[in-house]
C-alpha cells in the first residue's frame, strides 16, 4: 500500500515486453506484427507454430519464474536470510533425482505425468528428510537446517549422478536428462498450460497466507515469538509450502539456477521488505527475468538451444558473488 | 490487571542449572528490577516468565491461569516482552515495525499504532528505516511496537543497557512509570538505577533469589557485597545512600 503504483504498473508493462519480446525471439525471429496476425486466428504454417509452439513456451517461461520468485522469498523469509536459495534445502536436488528416475526407469505410466508427479515427490521427500534430519539432531535454527540442505543435496546429486550412469543405454538419451537438470522449459500443451496457470495461482496464494508471520518471523526468534508466533510449527509449515513452489517450479522448468535469490532482491529494492508486497512482486520480477533468459537461451545460439539454467547461472552468478561481497563488508 | 507467579521454576541447559527451584510472586502492580551477576539467570528467568522458554519444571500462573493454557496470542497480549538485544532481519521503517507489534492484537485499531507513535515522539520518522536510526531512536521504537497493545505485565530486559545516560533515563523511567498501574518488571545492570528508581529489587545469583525487598532497605544488606564479589562503599548522598563498587582485598 506504501509504494507506489506506478512500481507495480512497471512491472506489469515490463512483463508484457518481455514476453513480447519472448514470442519474438527464436532462430526464426517473429515481428509483433506476425505475432497480432497469429493471435488473431491466422492459419498460415508460421502463424499455427506461433500459437502451438511458441507462445505457450514464452507463457510457461514466465509463470516458472513466477514461481521461483515466489519460492525465493519463502525461503529467504524462513531463514532470514538475503542469501537463502530453495536450492540449498535440497528441494531441487530431490527434484532432479524423481526426475531422473522418471526419465531413465520404464514404469507403468506416461512420462509427462509421471515427471512432474516424481519430481514434486523429490523436492517436497528431500525437504521433509532436513528438516527430519535437523529435528532428530536438535539443531531447529535456521543454520542447522541450511547445513542439512547442503548435505541432503550433495547426497542426492551423486545419487541422480549414479542413476545417469548406470541406467542411461542406447534407448534412453542421456541428452534427455542433462538438458532438463541443466534447466530448460518445456513446451507445453494449452491444458497444461492453463494447469500451470491454476497452480502458479494457487501457490501464490498459498504463500501470501503466510506473509504477515513471515513479517513477524523476520524480526528474529526472540521477538516472534514474544509477539505470539510459534516458530517451530510455522518454520516447518512454511518450507513445506516452500516446498510445493519449488517443486512446481521443477517440475515444468527443471532445475534453473538463481532465480530464486535474484528475484526477491530486486523486488525489495522496489517494494521494501514487507511480504505482502514482496511476494507478487518478486514473482512479478522472476517472471520478467526467466521469460528474458529463455528468449536468449532459445535466440542466442540458432538452430540449437543453450540450456536455461546454464543462462541464467551465467547472469546470476555474479550478482550472488556480489552480493556476498557486498554482506561481508559490512 | 495481572499478577505473575512463578513456582518452583527449574531450567538446566548443557549441565549448568541456569533456574534453580526458584519461586516468584509478583503483584498486578509495581516496578520490580532484578540485578545479579553474569550469569545468574537474570534473562533466562525473563525468558520464562514472558513463555519465551519452557522451564524443565516448575509452572508460571498469569493471572488466575497457568501460562501454557494461554494461547500465544493472548500470551502476546498480556506480557509484552522487550529484548536485550534486538535487531530485525529485515530493513523495515519505523511504522512498519510499530503496525507488526500492534498485529499481535486481535482487537486494536489503527489509532492505537498513531497513538504511541505521539506517545514515543515518532511522529517524524515514522518512514524512516531501522538501518538509519541512532541508539535511542531504536529503543524508542522498539518501546512503541511492544507497548502498543498496552500489554498489563512488562518484562524488559534492559534494552537500554548500551545508551548514552540521558536516553538510558528516558527509557527506565518510561519502564517504571508503567509500574503505577501495571506490572513492570526490568532486569537493570546498573545498580544505581535500580535503587534510584524501583520500588523493589530482586537479587539474582546462581539461579535463585538472594535477596528480595523494597529497594531503600536492600540497598544497605551486605548480601550484595557477597553476590557481585566486591566491597561496596555506602556514600550518604543528600537523596539517600549511593554505591561505590571497591574491589575486595582479602
Amino acid at each position: 500500500m506504501r509504494e507506489p503504483i506506478h512500481t507495480w504498473l512497471a512491472l506489469g508493462l515490463a512483463l508484457v515486453l518481455a514476453i513480447v519480446v519472448g514470442a519474438c525471439a527464436g532462430h526464426d525471429w517473429a515481428t509483433p506484427a506476425d505475432l497480432w496476425r497469429a493471435a488473431a486466428g491466422d492459419q498460415a504454417l508460421r502463424s499455427r507454430l506461433l500459437v502451438e509452439w511458441r507462445i505457450p513456451r514464452v507463457l510457461a517461461a514466465a509463470l516458472v519464474g513466477g514461481l521461483l520468485g515466489l519460492g525465493g522469498v519463502i525461503f529467504q523469509g524462513v531463514f532470514r536470510n538475503p542469501l537463502a536459495e530453495p536450492y540449498l534445502l535440497g528441494s531441487a536436488g530431490g527434484a532432479a533425482l524423481g526426475a531422473t528416475v522418471a526419465l531413465l526407469v520404464p514404469l507403468a505410466m506416461p512420462q509427462s505425468v509421471l515427471l512432474p508427479l516424481l519430481a514434486f515427490a523429490g523436492a517436497w521427500g528431500a525437504t521433509v528428510l532436513v528438516i527430519g534430519i535437523s529435528r532428530v539432531s536438535g539443531a531447529v535454527d535456521a543454520a542447522g537446517m541450511l547445513l542439512a540442505g547442503v548435505a541432503v543435496a550433495a547426497i542426492l546429486g551423486a545419487l541422480r549422478s549414479f542413476l545417469m550412469l548406470a541406467l542411461s543405454d542406447e534407448t534412453v538419451s542421456l541428452q534427455i536428462v542433462l538438458s532438463w537438470v541443466l534447466g530448460g522449459v518445456q513446451t507445453p500443451s494449452w491444458p497444461v498450460l492453463g494447469l500451470l496457470t491454476l497452480i502458479s495461482a494457487g501457490c501464490l496464494g498459498l504463500t501470501l497466507l503466510l506473509a504477515g508471520r513471515l513479517d513477524v518471523l523476520g524480526l528474529g526468534e526472540t521477538m516472534a515469538v514474544a509477539f505470539g508466533l510459534n516458530v517451530t510449527r510455522f518454520i516447518a509449515v512454511a518450507v513445506l509450502a516452500g516446498s510445493v513452489v519449488v517443486a512446481a517450479a521443477v517440475a515444468f522448468g527443471g532445475l534453473v539456477a538463481f532465480v530464486g535469490l535474484a528475484a526477491p532482491h530486486i523486488a525489495r529494492w522496489l517494494v521494501g521488505p514487507l511480504h505482502r508486497p514482496l511476494l507478487p512482486a518478486s514473482a512479478l520480477v522472476g517472471a520478467i527475468v526467466v521469460t528474458l533468459a529463455d528468449a536468449i537461451a532459445r535466440a542466442a545460439l540458432p538452430p540449437a538451444e543453450i540450456p536455461l539454467g546454464l543462462v541464467t547461472a551465467v547472469a546470476g552468478g555474479p550478482f550472488f558473488i556480489m552480493l556476498l561481497a557486498r554482506r561481508l563488508r559490512t | 490487571m495481572t499478577s505473575l507467579v512463578a513456582d518452583h521454576l527449574v531450567l538446566k541447559r548443557g549441565g549448568a542449572t541456569l533456574l534453580d527451584d526458584l519461586s516468584l510472586s509478583l503483584g498486578a502492580t509495581g516496578s520490580v528490577a532484578i540485578i545479579g551477576p553474569n550469569g545468574a539467570g537474570k534473562s533466562t528467568l525473563l525468558k520464562v516468565l514472558a513463555g519465551i522458554e519452557k522451564p524443565l519444571s516448575g509452572t508460571v500462573r498469569v493471572g488466575d491461569r497457568n501460562l501454557t493454557s494461554l494461547s500465544s496470542t493472548s500470551r502476546a497480549q498480556t506480557i509484552g516482552f522487550l529484548p536485550q538485544y534486538f535487531d530485525p532481519h529485515w530493513d523495515l521503517t519505523v511504522q512498519e515495525l510499530v503496525r507488526l507489534g500492534a498485529e499481535r492484537s486481535d482487537h486494536l485499531t489503527v489509532d492505537a499504532v498513531d497513538k504511541v507513535i505521539g506517545t514515543f515522539e515518532l511522529g517524524g520518522m515514522g518512514r524512516r528505516r531501522w538501518s538509519t536510526l541512532s541508539g535511542g531512536e531504536r529503543a524508542r521504537v522498539l518501546l512503541a511496537a511492544v507497548l502498543v497493545v498496552d500489554p498489563p505485565v512488562l518484562l524488559a530486559d534492559e534494552p537500554a543497557a548500551s545508551l548514552d545516560i540521558r536516553h538510558r533515563l528516558d527509557v527506565i523511567e518510561t519502564l517504571t512509570r508503567r509500574g503505577n498501574d501495571r506490572l513492570s518488571v526490568v532486569v537493570v545492570h546498573d545498580l544505581d538505577l535500580a535503587f534510584r528508581f524501583f520500588e523493589r529489587v530482586i537479587v539474582l545469583d546462581r539461579g535463585r533469589i538472594v535477596i528480595d525487598a523494597p529497594a531503600h532497605s536492600l540497598i544497605e544488606d551486605r548480601r550484595l557485597d557477597t553476590v557481585f564479589k566486591v566491597r561496596f562503599e555506602r556514600l550518604k548522598t543528600p537523596d539517600g545512600l549511593l554505591l561505590r563498587a571497591m574491589r575486595d582485598r582479602p
